[in-house]
């Protein structure tokens, strides 16, 4: 059960963070939400699809990390096995809440979750420097969710856009691995090309004044990424049966 | 040799549900393209004369339709006051079960390949029929909806229709057919039906018009003023097999805005007919249908009014002013008749105990708009054709809905013991009746194309209704033959109603969601 706090230094002043990417620090995660101001990014690592918020139904990019449930081939030994981390990842354990101003206000404050596994007080990054003062650590965490919150209102605008234009369809992605076996991901949605490339100047102007076609094209160009995913899976059924052989040879 | 005028102007007569919902599914087939527009659709409705607005059920195939027109799942539930329904609940249909049963939508677990009859009788279970296979009716119990927000509009994990507010839905299509789909309206009084020499309509004069037409389809309600009125085409008494012939309709508020609704029809039997019970956004319909010769209108408004001070709380009965509706149940000897076809209630009108009338609407309006006769010619093809398949849908709905009447054990009334006569029950339902003593109901007993029920639904009623299948005589080779493909299907249904209650949200919570964040298409 995660325990959101109010983040404050009095509080927290000794805490210290594992940044540390891994499964046991529950990254354990097949996709991760991205947004358009990070796509360029993204897109060179990950392909980017869209999902949809069960809770709300409403679409989200999001960035490919994993061919199965609770898998991130990204988690690699020696940590994060890309140049780029999602925003959405590097925030954990933090979050945004909203608290209400005595005027009524709401304004976004930053929360932590106080049950995740990264939450230490002897290993890690310290959160505080001893005068209260935040850690240059927590300020870049601070920027990132500054980041989230506006990249939450981008992404709903993007993705109205393109559902208003019918320019997303759900897909159905199946990779072939070196062991014969079979991938299909389901519950995920892509672009239309063929549509997006018969749609009418008005409409790619109206895309282009808000920045949303060079994110189409971003996301058309990430599916290239793919491969990369299936290189990475490749590798770890590689390793797994090596390791099958030489357990033999040791047995014979 | 003459030329033969194609069909081109298509005249509606009546603003009800029928008339718009057939004037959008023909314009949708035939006029979406403004620019070769060969086919005019024109609507001629009284300005005043009040729709009847019964009809406050659908079934599944109602999705098809509003996708085929082009509503969005998502106005139509803004607008129209809907809700999901699953299917019917009957209660008090039999003596021995005080529990009730079940007729959902959601076919039973691998219908296609099995049939689950036999293997489920084998068990000799507690566990009804219809919650044996099927996984809907935890879900009725839990009032969950059958989808959830995440999925597209007109898809479900579970098979659903709709209670719909009728006088809503009319006016979503009317606005739906106009502006979207170029359907002419015009609201004026039909003073006369004007006959070409041939004997065919050649058109209807209103107080400022004459208004022509090609084809003329009769939406007119009970009157049915083109096929019964003008053309004098008689309605087949079906009285002798179905008693109802009156309903008393009421409309019931709820308690508050957060009370759950309903997942399925309620239908509870009475002394005399049944109790419909419809849980809308904002109200429940409730209605009693009787048989005018076994109980008085003054006793029926009491059955009611007790059923709804049964079944809510803090209300005051004083204010529940209940419509009362009479009706001949039959339908027209023939539905198309030289260049005139009837649709909805001016073609007939049997009792709503499964939900029958809307679905007919959608059927007749989508033969018309797939099999548009191409000249005058071929239309008595096109009529003589669209007869044989309406006569044998009426007759398979008049089967099915008798065939809830002849398996009670009421015995409390003259109305239910005189239901179980022989000679009140059709030839055909007293033959079906004799061969499922010996086979459970199949695929293969649909003999024809486009049957009106599936197996599946006369199987939920006469096992929910505890009727008995005699067990094979080579019992042996049969029970090995499906003993462990059934027990998986049983097992599949069990996980997969664990799943869907799970995760299913309720229908008010998806419903709010609806209002608030909408459905997507894909």
């Amino acid at each position: 059960m995660p325990d959101y706090r109010l983040l404050t230094s009095t509080e927290h002043l000794d805490h210290c963070v594992i940044a540390e990417k891994s499964y046991a620090m529950g990254d354990g995660m097949m996709h991760v939400m991205v947004f358009p101001p990070e796509f360029r990014a993204v897109q060179h690592h990950f392909p980017i699809f869209f999902a949809k918020d069960p809770e709300t139904g409403s679409f989200y990019p999001t960035a490919l990390l994993g061919l199965e449930q609770d898998e991130n081939l990204f988690l690699e030994s020696h940590g994060w096995g890309a140049h780029y981390l999602p925003m959405m990842m590097e925030r954990s354990p933090f979050f945004i809440s909203f608290q209400s101003s005595i005027e009524g206000e709401k304004r976004p404050v930053v929360s932590i979750d106080m049950d995740s596994a990264r939450v230490t007080k002897n290993k890690g990054i310290r959160l505080f420097q001893d005068s209260g003062e935040p850690s240059k650590y927590l300020q870049d965490v601070v920027k990132k969710l500054e980041a989230i919150h506006k990249g939450h209102q981008h992404n709903k605008d993007f993705a109205s856009a393109l559902l208003e234009l019918e320019l997303l369809e759900s897909c159905n992605v199946e990779v072939g691995l070196e062991d014969g076996s079979q991938r299909k991901l389901t519950g995920f949605y892509a672009l239309n090309e063929d549509k997006l490339h018969k749609l009418d100047g008005e409409s790619l102007s109206s895309l282009h004044s808000n920045n949303f076609l060079h994110s189409i094209y971003m996301c058309l160009a990430s599916y290239s990424r793919i491969s990369t995913l299936v290189e990475k899976k490749n590798f770890l059924i590689r390793a797994k049966n090596k390791q099958f052989v030489s357990e033999k040879e040791v047995a014979n | 040799m003459q030329m033969q005028t194609e069909i081109r102007k298509i005249i509606i007569l009546g603003g009800g549900t029928a008339g718009w919902l057939t004037a959008s599914i023909i314009a949708s087939e035939h006029m979406l393209d403004q620019e070769s527009m060969v086919v005019n659709v024109t609507l001629i409705e009284s300005p005043n004369v009040s729709t009847i607005g019964v009809g406050e059920g659908t079934w599944p195939s109602m999705r098809t339709t509003l996708k085929r027109i082009g509503v969005k799942e998502t106005d139509f539930f803004r607008k129209c006051s809907a809700s999901f329904k699953q299917g019917t609940q009957f209660f008090s249909w039999t003596n021995k079960h005080e529990q009730s049963y079940a007729h959902p939508f959601t076919l039973p677990n691998n219908f296609a390949k099995t049939n689950l009859v036999r293997p489920w009788q084998d068990l000799k279970t507690d566990i009804p029929f219809a919650e044996a296979v099927c996984p809907q009716l935890p879900i009725f119990a839990r009032h969950l909806a059958p989808k959830q927000i995440s999925t597209p509009e007109y898809a479900g994990h579970l098979n659903y229709g709709y209670h719909l507010d009728a006088g809503k839905f009319a006016d979503l299509l009317r606005h739906h057919a106009t502006e979207a789909l170029g359907v002419v309206h015009i609201s004026e009084h039909v003073i006369s039906v004007n006959n070409k020499e041939n004997g065919d309509i050649k058109s209807l004069t209103t107080s400022t018009n004459e208004i022509t037409g090609d084809l003329f389809i009769d939406c007119s309600g009970m009157q049915s003023m083109l096929l019964g009125n003008h053309f004098g085409i008689p309605l087949l008494d079906k009285h002798q097999y179905l008693f109802n012939d009156s309903a008393l309709a009421a409309q019931v508020s709820y308690e508050d805005e957060n009370h759950p609704i309903e997942s399925c029809t309620r239908s509870t039997a009475q002394k005399a007919g049944w109790i419909w019970d419809i849980g809308l956004q904002t109200r429940r319909g409730a209605g009693y249908v009787y048989s005018s010769s076994h109980t008085s209108d003054e006793k029926a408004y009491d059955e009611l009014l007790e059923y709804i001070g049964e079944t809510s709380t803090n209300i005051n009965l004083d204010s529940i002013s209940p419509k009362k509706i009479t009706f001949q149940p039959g339908h027209r000897t023939v539905f198309w008749h030289r260049n005139c076809v009837a649709i909805g209630m001016s073609a007939g009108f049997i009792e709503p105990l499964e939900a029958s009338a809307l679905v007919l609407v959608e059927l007749s309006a989508s033969v018309i708009a797939d099999q548009l006769p191409n000249d005058r010619n071929h239309m008595d093809i096109v009529a003589k054709r669209f007869n044989k398949n309406f006569r044998r849908r009426w007759d398979s709905i008049i089967d099915f809905l008798k065939l809830h009447y002849v398996l009670t054990d009421r015995e409390d009334s003259i109305y239910w013991r005189e239901n179980k006569d022989a000679s009140t029950i059709p030839e055909s339902l007293a033959d079906s009746l004799a061969h499922w003593k010996f086979h459970p109901p199949w695929h293969e007993d649909n003999i024809y194309a486009n049957e009106m029920f599936p197996a599946a639904s006369y199987q939920y009623v006469l096992y929910g209704m505890g009727f008995n299948t005699q067990s094979l005589r080579s019992t042996k080779t049969a029970k090995q033959r499906w003993s462990g493909v059934a027990s998986q299907c049983f097992e599949n249904n069990n996980q997969q109603s664990r799943k869907l209650c799970s995760i299913l949200p309720t229908n008010r919570e998806l419903i709010n969601k609806i209002y608030s964040q909408g459905m997507h298409t894909i």
